[in-house]
């Protein structure tokens, strides 16, 4: 006949064999042997009835704090080997995670459309506002409205490739691919009146021989703002904020005088080399992005020439302002460091991708 | 064209007293605008190059053709060396290059890269040659190779050959306005102005116009538009030899060749001054006259480039009494061609119209810089004034080196276009309007007076006059211009624009247009951009049969080779050939290009019509060619293509309108376009596989093309969805069809039988096989409904989906399952 001692004997021994249960078939056998239907804790538990009637409440409820205790430490016992059993899982699950990944398909925006994108909005930022023109482009908004008539010696910088319909042409209105982005500073000035401030990206053409820093075919950006009170301090502080916008700050700017029939003054910016830092040397000779000079001509730029401004209208008296205008590729070779222009037309994915 | 000349440091020195290095002269210019492309330094490389004087020469013991010479190049400096050369005489002053010298190797292949090689002690059959004696091209002075270099006997023997050969070179781009740049003459111009320093007068004696018996020589401009001025001297007892070695050398580091004193002496005064002149032998004129007038028809010339030209009428030449001399100002011709027995020589030194020039030497392929170099400075507006100022150098020049006797000379000025100058008037004010800088009136003055002009100032207003050389003033701008030049356009600050903004319009093509290049890349496809200009040859491989998709393509008259010659009327080649060139190294492509195609309007410019582009071709994935080990990837499909098209659809809002039917160069069955106004406005679909093969592409390329403009006016205002409140629910059901109703039959008329509530409509399978026997197809699809107002209940669909059953029974024959 056990008594409320012998309740707490075993209870020591239940709990001891819990503790010391490896794996859940131990603690298993330890459930069956002291709770199970002939387990020893349930066969006390069953002798209660024989105790006499005095005896019976405190050893019953001793019997079952003695079951609460045995099943509480039986759970954890169980959710100790269990987790023992989750870790050896884990350790033995051990990825390469040097193995290549599922890629995934990228798209990208082609260099020059980033460019095109970069240059538009740093332009909007001083309240330039994008507008696109005509490729194919009539003599007249190309050269003529642009003071360079015909036989006009800068005619010869402006390699031009002529256009013929297969239609028939017309000898009166010859047709020409524009040789840059200029004529939209007639078009627009003829479309609209001061205060005037626009960008024009777009395809520009010229009959010249490939290398690395010439195409045929190729981009421009052009600026045009027109005011009463614009100057060439003006054109300065823009073309300063874009180049710092577009390269930071460090970037070295220089601004000289130039020649450009459409304007006057002219003059052209150039940046520092970014290959050279404008050393104009490499550790292999001259610096070829540069062409050892040290410096990257940007942008032709000037304040628009009177004779421009009168023929569309304009009173010079009154209204004045500035243009300017470069190279997308050159912009695109200096922030994506690409080496040769011809490059951006092979659309070879294997550049593509990574400039 | 770039505009290159080569500028001899030492000449300019001649003309203005300059005492700044290269470097600083290089830097000055450059920042005022004369751009220094490059600073060339003749004589650099010369070490142990010495002048030697030919003490002796004995013929080779072993070689009739060799010889040994004995030099001296200074004091007890005595070498022997073997030669070839034929030229040597005793006494004769030559370079000599001791063993360590380097020099170019004269028989390196002409036209090449020069090599370059050091001098090494070698034998030459059986004697030993210490050091040698060179020629021009040795030493990179230029093409000649026929003899050794004999030097100006008066060198000092013993001298290294750099301190007095040595030559600084600058190599200027010039820009059409300053025609006075041309000439060394106007570069000391502008270094005078740099410098402050006074440009040195020139030693010029002046000739007496007007002097000329007619019996002689007479001059007559019959076009005095074209030929504004005509001046010329007629020379006696001249002797046709070599120039002088010292204008020799000023020619060859110009970068002309020395031909003769007539020839070399027109040359040089062109280089000094700018001003072309030409010879002419004055025995040869018939009638002794020169006239400027147009050329007739019929009229022929045999130019000094040894063609046989027939003149277009209403070019300019200079004639005699009967026949064309040559093209003016452009080529001389051969009739009249100095030969080494002339001795009576026409000089002729005129003006030309600017314009003419240009364009007649561009028709005859004569304004590039291998053409004619007097054509290339007359196209720029060259100084009327200039023709008696080169004339009396060219007459002094010949007198001093060839013994002419100036028998008399003539100024033809039929408009008295040399006495006009133009003066500017503007106010000191337009220098800050313009630069946005003030710049002090007395600086402005300075500036100006720098540069040689008279300058007037009356209060506010001043009135300038630039020096006759100087053609590019014309306006206040031009005057302005020339201030910043001198003071810097570092001076000018940078300010930030002020001023009412302008409004900025709408563009609702190119927003869509960049809206759809993000959806693209967004759909893991590459942007492209090609060449806008294409091989017409393309044209024809875009079909099975060859016939074209697109219009006749305009075409570039003059273009830079076939496969850049016309302006693409499709996309579709670009795109082919793109993805062609790339599955070479990769298993597959997903490429766009949205760019403009250019459809011919007769009479007026193309229309330049935005398109898109898309490809689809070779492998999905795996993105890196065999890389197989997480499955072996797929091929891109005709769903790819269409999801792409979705994709676009739920984000920019296309949508189709009208009949669906094939696209052109598309596999029939499947490919769909869509049509606006009669023409397709949208397709895709899968490549037609021969067009494919044509193109080296693999069958499953599939394309979209749509037109930006068109499509874009569908894009509606942004749809953004709250989720909803309520729980959806959902019925599965199969029905079994004909094979010929379409899934979008059966979705339509699903949607048509719901018009509220149905959410989505999903395709669980499509099944065509046994259970269903031939000739049909079963549609297992999902069914979302969901209510705004609440949860649906089972009552509920039952309701709607025995309406659906109803009408796909009765619309599409269905049989529900």
């Amino acid at each position: 006949m056990a008594n409320v001692t012998d309740l707490m004997i075993m209870r020591e021994q239940a709990l001891a064999a819990v503790q010391g249960a490896p794996d859940v078939a131990e603690l298993e056998a330890v459930r069956v042997r002291w709770l199970g239907r002939s387990g020893l804790l349930t066969a006390a538990l069953r002798s209660v009835a024989a105790l006499p009637i005095e005896e019976r409440r405190a050893f019953g409820a001793a019997a079952n704090q003695v079951k609460a205790d045995l099943e509480l430490a039986l759970d954890q016992g169980s959710a100790r080997v269990r987790g023992a059993a989750t870790l050896a899982q884990f350790a033995s699950e051990q990825a390469d995670l040097s193995l290549p990944p599922r890629r995934l398909r990228l798209g990208r925006l082609h260099p020059i459309s980033r460019t095109i994108r970069e240059v538009s909005r740093i332009l909007a930022t001083m309240g330039f506002e994008t507008v696109e023109g005509p490729e194919v482009e009539s003599d007249y908004y190309n050269f003529e409205a642009l003071n360079i008539p015909r036989g006009h010696p800068a005619r010869d910088k402006f390699n031009t490739l002529w256009v013929s319909d297969p239609l028939g042409d017309d000898p009166e209105r010859p047709v020409l691919l524009r040789t840059h982005t200029s004529p939209m500073q007639i078009r627009v000035m003829e479309s609209r009146r001061p205060p005037i401030r626009v960008c024009v990206p777009g395809r520009c053409y010229r009959f010249e021989a490939t290398d690395a820093t010439h195409e045929s075919v190729f981009f421009q950006y052009e600026g045009l703002a027109i005011d009463e009170q614009l100057s060439m301090a003006d054109l300065k502080g823009v073309l300063y904020s874009f180049a710092r916008q577009l390269f930071g700050g460090e970037r070295k700017v220089k601004f000289r005088p130039d020649y450009f029939p459409f304007t006057e003054p002219s003059a052209e910016i150039a940046f520092d080399c970014f290959v050279c830092n404008g050393g104009g040397r490499t550790n292999s000779g001259a610096c070829r992005t540069c062409g050892g000079s040290g410096w990257i001509e940007a942008a032709g730029c000037g304040m628009v020439h009177p004779a421009a401004l009168r023929r569309v209208g304009y009173d010079p008296e009154r209204h004045q302002g500035f243009a300017f205008g470069g190279g997308i590729e050159r912009l695109a070779m200096l922030l994506t460091g690409t080496p040769d222009i011809r490059l951006f037309q092979t659309n070879d994915l294997r550049f593509l991708e990574t400039a | 064209m770039r505009v290159l000349i080569k500028v001899p440091l030492s000449w300019v020195r001649e003309h203005v007293d300059v005492t700044a290095t290269a470097a600083e002269l290089a830097q000055a210019l450059h920042m005022s605008g004369t751009e220094v492309a490059r600073v060339e330094h003749v004589g650099d490389a010369w070490e142990q190059v010495w002048v030697g004087r030919i003490a002796a020469l004995a013929p080779h013991p072993n070689a009739d053709k060799l010889t040994l010479a004995t030099v001296e190049y200074g004091a007890g400096r005595v070498k022997t060396v073997v030669t070839g050369a034929t030229n040597l005489t005793v006494g004769a002053v030559v370079p000599y290059a001791a063993s360590g010298a380097r020099l170019r190797d004269g028989h390196a292949p002409a036209g090449g890269e020069p090599v370059w090689i050091t001098l090494e002690p070698r034998k030459l059959r059986g004697v030993q040659s210490e050091g040698m004696v060179c020629s021009a091209l040795e030493l990179g002075l230029g093409a000649d190779h026929d003899g050794i270099l004999v030097l100006d006997p008066g060198l000092p023997v013993g001298a290294p050959l750099a301190d007095v050969l040595g030559e600084t070179i600058l190599h200027l781009e010039l820009q059409p306005n300053r025609p006075d740049c041309l000439g060394v003459r106007g570069i000391a111009g502008e270094v005078s102005a740099l410098y402050r320093l006074p440009l040195r007068a020139t030693a010029l004696e002046p000739i007496s116009f007007g002097t000329l018996d007619p019996s002689l020589l007479s001059v007559r401009i019959e076009d005095a538009a074209a030929c504004p001025r005509f001046t010329a001297a007629y020379l006696e007892d001249v002797r046709i030899g070599p120039s002088p070695r010292w204008l020799q050398e000023r020619l060859t580091a110009a970068g002309m060749r020395p031909i003769d004193i007539v020839v070399d002496v027109t040359n040089y005064v062109m280089l000094e001054l700018g001003q072309p002149l030409h010879a002419y032998d004055a025995t040869k004129l018939r009638g002794r006259m020169l006239v400027a007038r147009r050329a007739q028809s019929g009229e022929t010339l045999r130019t000094l480039d040894d063609a046989e030209r027939t003149l277009d009428p209403g070019v300019l030449v200079i004639a005699d009494a009967e026949r064309p001399l040559g093209l003016a100002g452009i080529l001389g011709g051969e009739d009249s061609e100095i030969v080494p027995t002339t001795t009576t020589v026409a000089l002729e030194a005129a003006s030309f119209e600017p314009r003419g020039i240009g364009t007649t030497a561009a028709a005859l392929g004569l304004q590039s810089s291998s053409g004619s170099a007097a054509a290339r400075r007359f196209a720029w507006s060259l100084s009327t004034a200039l023709p008696p100022v080169a004339l009396a150098r060219a007459v002094g020049l010949l007198r001093e080196h060839a013994g002419a006797r100036l028998v008399g000379a003539i100024d033809v000025d039929p408009s008295g276009a040399s006495e006009r100058r133009a003066a500017v008037t503007l106010r000191f004010s337009d220098v800050l309007r313009v630069l946005g800088v003030a710049i002090p009136d007395a600086e402005i003055t300075d500036a100006l007076l720098r540069l040689g002009f008279t300058v007037l100032v009356s209060g506010e207003r001043l009135t300038v006059t630039a020096p006759a050389i100087r053609t590019d003033i014309a306006i206040a701008e031009d005057v302005v211009e020339e201030v910043a030049r001198i003071v810097g356009y570092d001076r000018i600050p940078t300010r930030s624009p002020s001023g009412t903004l302008p409004v900025h319009e709408a563009h609702p093509v190119e927003e869509f247009r960049e809206r759809a290049r993000d959806v693209l890349v967004e759909c893991g496809l590459q942007e492209i951009v090609s060449a806008s200009l294409i091989d017409p040859a393309w044209l024809a491989l875009l079909t099975a049969d060859g016939t074209p998709i697109a219009p006749s393509p305009l075409v570039v008259r003059n273009p830079t080779s076939t496969d850049r010659s016309v302006l693409r009327t499709t996309l579709r080649a670009s795109i082919l050939d793109a993805a062609r060139r790339n599955l070479k190294h990769r298993p597959g492509v997903a490429l766009f290009e949205i760019a403009p195609i250019y459809l011919p309007r007769h009479g007026q410019l193309p229309d330049e019509r935005p398109m898109c582009a898309i490809l689809l071709a070779g492998a999905a994935g795996p993105v890196i060619a065999g890389e197989t080990y997480l499955g072996a990837g797929r091929a891109f499909d005709l769903h790819d293509i269409q999801g792409v098209l979705d994709a676009l659809g739920r984000t920019l809002r296309i949508s189709g309108q009208g009949e669906p039917e094939a696209g052109p160069g598309l596999h029939p069955g499947r490919s769909r376009a869509i049509r606006s106004d009669g023409r397709i406005v949208l397709l895709f679909g899968q490549l037609d596989p021969r067009v494919a093969l044509r193109w080296d592409l693999p069958e499953n390329t599939f394309l979209m093309e749509f037109d930006v403009r068109m499509v874009h006016a569908d894009v509606g205002a942004g749809g953004a969805a709250v989720p909803p409140r309520f729980p959806e629910a959902y019925r599965d059901v199969a029905c079994v069809v004909e094979d010929k109703i379409l899934y979008g039959d059966l979705v339509r008329e699903i949607r048509a039988s719901q018009k509220s509530g149905l959410e989505q409509v999903a395709l669980l399978d499509l099944y065509r096989g046994p259970q269903v026997g031939p000739g049909k197809k079963s549609f297992a699809v999902r069914l979302t409904f969901r209510s705004a107002e609440g949860t649906l209940t089972d009552a509920d669909l039952d309701r709607a989906l025995s309406r659906i059953a109803g009408r796909l029974r009765h619309a599409l024959g269905a049989e529900i399952r």
